[in-house]
């Protein structure tokens, strides 16, 4: 319920997580100058595979999310060797965000969940969504699957295509054609 | 609107097909759960095969419910069904894939994970 609270209490502050559904997009960011500042705060992709790399996390993939999905628009994928490992990565992505926004009033930190367990870290920084993981979980919930794109609506537009194609039958009869009186 | 005693479908592959709520969590006494909030609950319907069975306490969080969902834009969400996601303490669903659209409110909450698995965000 706490989180609750907190994005209520953010949420004129414009918090990043509101910040990257398109619904709200549009209502926040009428000003240009809001959108460059909120730039400069929030992590780009560059930096994030930068920071990934210094890191020494394993198996990096960066996976543009489908349009039609408008919820973010990169997934970060990233293995880390140990739980500690994992919660580093974590670790030091919040602590380059806070680098970069440092003598800044309001800090504007990304969400971040299941920081305790280390087996899976999700970084909401709005658009970009890194998700830190252990091997064994991300063999499990296979996530590059999912979000790869085309592969699953590949699947289905096939069975489609082998659905909508009428073909016709062959006469095979050997009764000769009966005109039609 | 989930108080204990409702039955919630289950909207991930976790294993479970039925869950009945036993107690929200969060406050010592709470009448309703809505969306976003985590409830212990019983396993009624189970999938045979599957590591979870059938009377085993989990704890779900709500993703749809019947009662609509208001947002401050007017927008007013409501699902035909009450359905709910497996998690375990850490909050990680046991589940690999979630069925359904969920709403987008849900990250809002702090279940990114469960976000980033589903197929559709409304």
């Amino acid at each position: 319920m706490w989180s609750v609270l907190r994005s209520r209490a953010l949420s004129n502050v414009s918090q990043w997580k509101i910040i990257s559904s398109s619904n709200f997009t549009r209502t926040f960011c009428s000003s240009d100058i809001d959108n460059i500042e909120r730039n400069r705060e929030m992590l780009s992709l560059n930096e994030v595979e930068k920071i990934l790399t210094d890191v020494r996390a394993d198996d990096v993939k960066v996976l543009p999310v489908p349009k039609h999905v408008d919820f973010a628009d990169y997934m970060v994928i990233a293995t880390g060797r140990s739980a500690w490992h994992v919660r580093n990565i974590a670790q030091a992505l919040i602590y380059k965000v806070k680098q970069k926004q440092r003598g800044v009033k309001r800090m504007l930190l990304p969400s971040v969940e299941g920081q305790e367990g280390g087996k899976w870290i999700v970084i909401d920084s709005g658009p970009i969504v890194i998700h830190a993981l252990d091997e064994k979980v991300r063999a499990y919930y296979n996530l590059e699957k999912l979000w790869s794109t085309g592969t699953s609506n590949e699947e289905h537009t096939q069975d489609l295509d082998k659905a909508f194609i009428k073909v016709r039958r062959k006469n095979n009869s050997k009764k000769p054609a009966q005109a039609n009186a | 609107m989930i108080q204990p005693q409702t039955h919630l479908n289950v909207a991930d592959n976790s294993g479970a097909r039925e869950l009945m709520c036993i107690r929200i969590i969060g406050a010592s006494n709470r009448r309703y759960a809505h969306i976003g909030d985590v409830i212990v609950a019983v396993i009624k319907e189970a999938v045979p095969n599957m590591p979870l069975e059938k009377s085993e306490v989990v704890r779900a969080v709500i993703v749809r419910t019947c009662k609509e969902l208001k947002r401050d834009s007017g927008m007013i969400i409501r699902y035909d069904d009450n359905a709910a996601v497996v998690i375990d303490q850490e909050g990680n669903p046991k589940g690999t894939r979630i069925f359904g659209a969920i709403p987008r409110e849900l990250r809002q909450f702090n279940f990114t994970k469960i976000v980033s698995l589903a197929p559709e965000v409304l």
